[in-house]
């Protein structure tokens, strides 16, 4: 099966055949527990990969990804809730939305280096956090809004949606990761001063993969929207941001697919270990400091390229 | 290489009797009938989250005790809410897709619990709430019945009648008794209170109340210096509170260090921890805070109620427990009426509840909201006194004690 | 008048905290997103000593913080130290460990506040301004501790082979300055200094798990602002903000404040990275 231009067979057959695996999943077991868990954690997937896209490939760790997703729910919610428009614009608005405060956040803050980028951001999620509380006369305060119309009423063919969606994003950014777009932004994570004697507009190039990394978290942030039926400020809280990243450490920083497999490992495992109830969040914290101490490429990048080897002579 | 034989063998074993357990032990299970499972989504870490668990567990003993209802025993599973509309709405869909409840009882935080509505009605389970107070959330009932017909609040009354409370509180015993009518309202920025304090607000001023000041300050808050500073310079004589998630604590410590010279009293459900005053050293003395039951003969129930509970817990119990408590037997009632355990069945008997309760007869209005009024559940104002001891001031029929004064304001 | 006490008694906490935190980054390059969790250790620390424990308070303060000292660099030897090499590795592997202790402390203690007892109870009248006893020590004990901590640096020998070690870490080593020792040496005074501020200020504000959130977000504000290694930045730079602040709760209202730290290290981030008094940029 000849696939995109720069993906091998191997990657997108295997990509095809998780994606089926996923969507059949739900259907084995009855009751609405699972589907839940899965869309949650298909959506958490989509942040993952918007998030290593620029993130993973340029090296410049965003701490404040929750803003582009909060910014995107929060869109979804006031146009559907207060303006009364109907759910399906939400998704492109909320690109839309999020894209702005890239480009607005991105040009003052992408001239800094790693820690300070990353505090920049984390600092813009946590104001934008607060602004929602301040004025919650306008966004609903702590509460939040409420009363979101769901897309679509039936809970497995919506998280098919979902699936979908996050193959699609998967497949157009790993593409774009593999191709000279995806040459340059590694090139930048290795020596910028080179690029640019090279002559190449690297603000550019950061500012457009920080806006495309933002419009696919806004959407991420809408369908959310449209699956919880409410958005809090919670969605900017750190932890957010935090969460992703680890789900992208987990997977396989800079390659696109492995935050996937990270997102949904670890969305699967947090419901699992609800019965641990106050010890969830501590295990997960261990976990983090696990990984980044013995795993620092990751867990599911390595075994797919593990898999893949067996198959090659050495 | 091959794992050792021996282990292998070994794990089959194991895994063989495992299964075979399981099976004898489900078989076993099905002989009987199924239990009525309660769902308790609450917030788990609190003293409310925990007086609620305790409560159902007490009522679901006594009603085991008596053979169940209609054949049926009834057993309960909580779930954390937390105070974060997020965890709350995985709650309910943890107990309602994955325990599969058959009635869910809880609640605390108003936002959770609106957070929480359309799942729960997308479950189509019965909703006892027992703690959150927003009169949106029985709204939701009026506006469209038959989605939400399944959400009832047992307890707390709504912010809409406590709002009116209060503002009898000021003007029979503030202005009525005390002779202060210049009066600051503080509370915390939460949805009930921004329900509430409107309505407050209003009604003292058309009880005569000089409203100097009204601030409603971020739940996170934890410096009220600033805030105690300007309640100080806006001349108020008497601070009242509207504070359920906010650090009560840390405001009744700071009032007291900074020995403001304004009393003051309210909502402040931290403080109805029986607790409270010993854990920050006494340093609540004289605050008023409403309550819905002490340890009084409100109803036959009260007294018997508050000892059994102090046997399965530390501490006397908070509103929280009043409510789940009777929440149980109403549904067991309902039940008994309807002869059945079918939802639609249910619901239209629980409509017609007529229920001594803890802390007064419960009955549902048209939205299934708890009424209040003579008989009814109704708040009562309690002060702290010294030693930790707690009278009743207000209402005048039920005082039980005389009113002091913060220790730096005698004369 | 309230302003003027008030916003001093928060800028010297604020400082307690800020000048721990550069202290660290100006000498080892450490971004100790954990920080917070030194001053909330610092807190339960007096709490549990004097509360479960029984011991006087002066007593249970010290313990606190020397407990809480030997934590840190802990911290710092096992943790951080491996993974120096990326300065992001050790931001995240700080802020997780802060969410570790956080838990703990969660599922020891519960959520609910906990009440550290004062050292002063009583109620002092300063030009008109009722303040509590304790917030006025904190101011005094503030000043005793940062004073002494520069006087220590710039006055005697350990002092200056932690300034050598800040200006130049290679050169520092050939000379013989055991850079290792001096590390965790800096973190254990770091550490105590945030502790110490745990412990004075716990009495009146709150004591729960998630206590060292803010602190560390007010702390990496001032820092920045200040400029990240320099001692002299961060006092200014903690009045400024502390005064900010207080301003701002005083005349607006109390939800603002938050956002004034966050605002001004983002401006600054952007505007001059190096901050008021930092020799080293942000580049």
């Amino acid at each position: 099966m000849k696939a995109f231009k720069g993906l091998d067979t191997l990657s997108s057959f295997g990509g095809l055949v998780a994606l089926l695996l996923l969507g059949v999943l739900p259907t084995l077991f009855t009751g609405k527990y699972l589907v839940g868990v899965l869309t949650v954690a298909a959506i958490y997937g989509i942040w993952a990969v918007s998030w290593d896209f620029m993130s993973g490939l340029t090296g410049r760790e965003n701490f404040g990804h929750s803003l582009f997703i909060g910014v995107g729910a929060y869109a979804a919610g006031f146009l559907n809730v207060h303006f009364g428009v109907g759910p399906w614009w939400s998704l492109p608005a909320s690109m839309l939305v999020s894209m702005l405060f890239a480009v607005v956040l991105g040009f003052p803050t992408l001239r800094l280096k790693g820690p300070y980028f990353a505090l920049a951001m984390l600092s813009s999620a946590v104001i934008m956090q607060r602004l929602m509380l301040i004025f919650w006369e306008y966004t609903g305060g702590e509460e939040g809004i409420q009363d979101i119309t769901p897309l679509i009423v039936n809970p497995l063919h919506y998280y098919w949606f979902v699936l979908a969606v996050l193959g699609g994003i998967t497949l157009l950014l790993s593409w774009m990761a593999r191709s000279r777009w995806g040459l340059i932004l590694r090139a930048i994570r290795g020596d910028e001063a080179t690029c640019l004697a090279a002559g190449l507009p690297i603000t550019t190039y950061k500012i457009v993969s920080l806006v495309i990394s933002a419009a696919f978290a806004g959407l991420g942030g809408a369908l959310y929207a449209h699956y919880q039926l409410q958005v809090s400020p919670q969605l900017f809280a750190v932890v957010t941001s935090i969460t992703i990243i680890t789900m992208v450490y987990v997977g396989g920083m800079g390659t696109i697919f492995g935050p996937v497999g990270g997102a949904l490992l670890l969305t699967v495992m947090t419901e699992g270990l609800r019965n641990f109830g106050e010890w969830r969040l501590m295990i997960y914290s261990l976990l983090l400091i696990f990984i980044l101490f013995f795993l620092p490429n990751g867990i599911i990048a390595p075994i797919w390229q593990k898999m893949r080897n067996l198959g090659r002579p050495s | 290489m091959p794992i050792s034989f021996k282990r292998q063998t070994l794990h089959s074993l194991l895994a063989g009797l495992l299964l075979g357990s399981g099976l004898l032990g489900t078989t076993a299970l099905m002989a009987q009938d199924k239990p009525v499972r309660i769902g308790v989504p609450t917030s788990v870490q609190l003293q409310v989250g925990r007086d609620t668990l305790t409560a159902v567990k007490m009522a679901v003993d006594e009603i085991n005790k008596k053979g169940g209802v209609l054949g049926r025993k009834f057993e309960f599973v909580s779930a954390d809410e937390t105070e974060n509309p997020e965890t709350g709405i995985s709650a309910i869909k943890k107990l309602t897709a994955d325990e599969k409840v058959d009635l869910l009882i809880g609640g605390y935080t108003s936002g959770v619990t609106l957070a929480q509505l359309p799942h729960i009605s997308a479950a189509k389970t019965i909703y006892l709430g027992v703690g959150a107070a927003s009169p949106s959330i029985t709204n939701k009932v009026k506006q469209d019945y038959d989605n939400y017909k399944y959400i009832f609040r047992v307890g707390p009354v709504n912010a809409a009648h406590q709002a009116r409370a209060l503002v009898d509180f000021i003007s029979k015993f503030v202005i009525g008794e005390l002779g202060y009518k210049n009066i600051a309202i503080v509370g915390e920025n939460a949805k009930w209170v921004q329900d509430l304090v409107p309505i407050l607000s209003k009604g003292a001023k058309e009880v005569g109340a000089d409203v100097r000041m009204t601030e409603l300050f971020d739940t996170q808050t934890s410096d009220f210096s600033p805030l105690l500073a300007k309640v100080k310079s806006s001349g108020a004589q008497y601070m009242i509170v509207v504070l359920s998630h906010a650090s009560s604590d840390v405001f009744a410590k700071q009032w007291h260090d900074a020995q403001v010279p304004v009393p003051y009293g309210g909502i402040d459900v931290k403080s109805m921890d029986g607790d409270f005053f010993a854990r920050i050293g006494g340093k609540s003395i004289s605050e008023i805070a409403a309550n819905f039951a002490v340890r009084a003969p409100i109803t036959k129930k009260t007294v018997p109620f508050f000892d059994e509970f102090k046997k399965n817990s530390s501490n006397f119990p908070v509103y929280s427990a009043f409510f789940a408590y009777d929440a149980v037997f109403i549904y067991a009632d309902a039940v008994k009426r309807a002869g059945s355990f079918d939802t639609e069945k249910v619901i239209k008997e629980l409509e017609k509840t007529k229920h001594e309760g803890v802390a007064g007869e419960i009955t549902f209005d048209e939205q299934h909201d708890v009424q209040t009024g003579p008989g009814k559940v109704n708040f009562m104002f309690v002060q702290w006194q010294e030693k930790g001891e707690r009278a009743v001031i207000y209402p005048k029929e039920l005082r039980t004690g005389k009113f002091i004064m913060p220790p730096w304001m005698k004369k | 008048m309230e302003i003027l006490i008030y916003g001093a008694v928060t800028s010297a906490i604020y400082a307690m905290l800020a000048v721990g935190f550069t202290l660290i980054f100006g000498v080892a390059r450490i971004l100790n997103l954990a920080h917070g969790s030194f001053y909330a250790l610092g807190a339960y620390s007096a709490y549990v000593l004097t509360t479960l424990a029984g011991l006087p308070l002066w007593l249970a303060a010290l313990l606190s913080i020397a407990i809480v000292a030997i934590f840190g660099v802990l911290v710092e030897k096992i943790l951080i130290r491996p993974l120096r090499s990326s300065q992001l590795g050790v931001l995240m592997i700080s802020l997780a460990t802060a969410l570790v202790v956080e838990q703990a402390l969660f599922l020891i203690f519960g959520s609910e506040y906990r009440n550290v007892p004062a050292f002063i109870d009583t109620k002092f009248n300063l030009f008109g301004v009722d303040v509590a006893g304790q917030r006025l020590l904190t101011l005094a004990v503030a000043t005793v501790a940062i004073g002494g901590l520069y006087a220590f640096i710039q006055f005697t020998r350990l002092g200056s082979a932690i300034l050598a070690i800040s200006q130049d870490p290679l050169a520092a080593k050939y000379m013989g300055i055991p850079s290792d020792r001096i590390f965790s040496l800096v973190m254990a005074i770091s550490a105590g200094l945030a502790a110490l501020a745990g412990v004075m200020a716990g009495p009146f504000l709150s004591v729960q798990p998630s206590m060292h959130l803010l602190p560390i977000v007010k702390a990496f504000a001032i820092v920045v602002v200040g400029g990240l290694g320099s001692i002299p930045g961060s006092i200014a730079a903690a009045f400024m903000l502390g005064y900010a602040e207080t301003i701002v709760a005083y005349l607006v209202s109390g939800s603002w404040t938050e956002i004034v730290s966050v605002l001004a290290t983002l401006l600054m981030l952007v505007f001059r990275p190096a901050g008021l008094f930092g020799k080293r940029a942000a580049f």
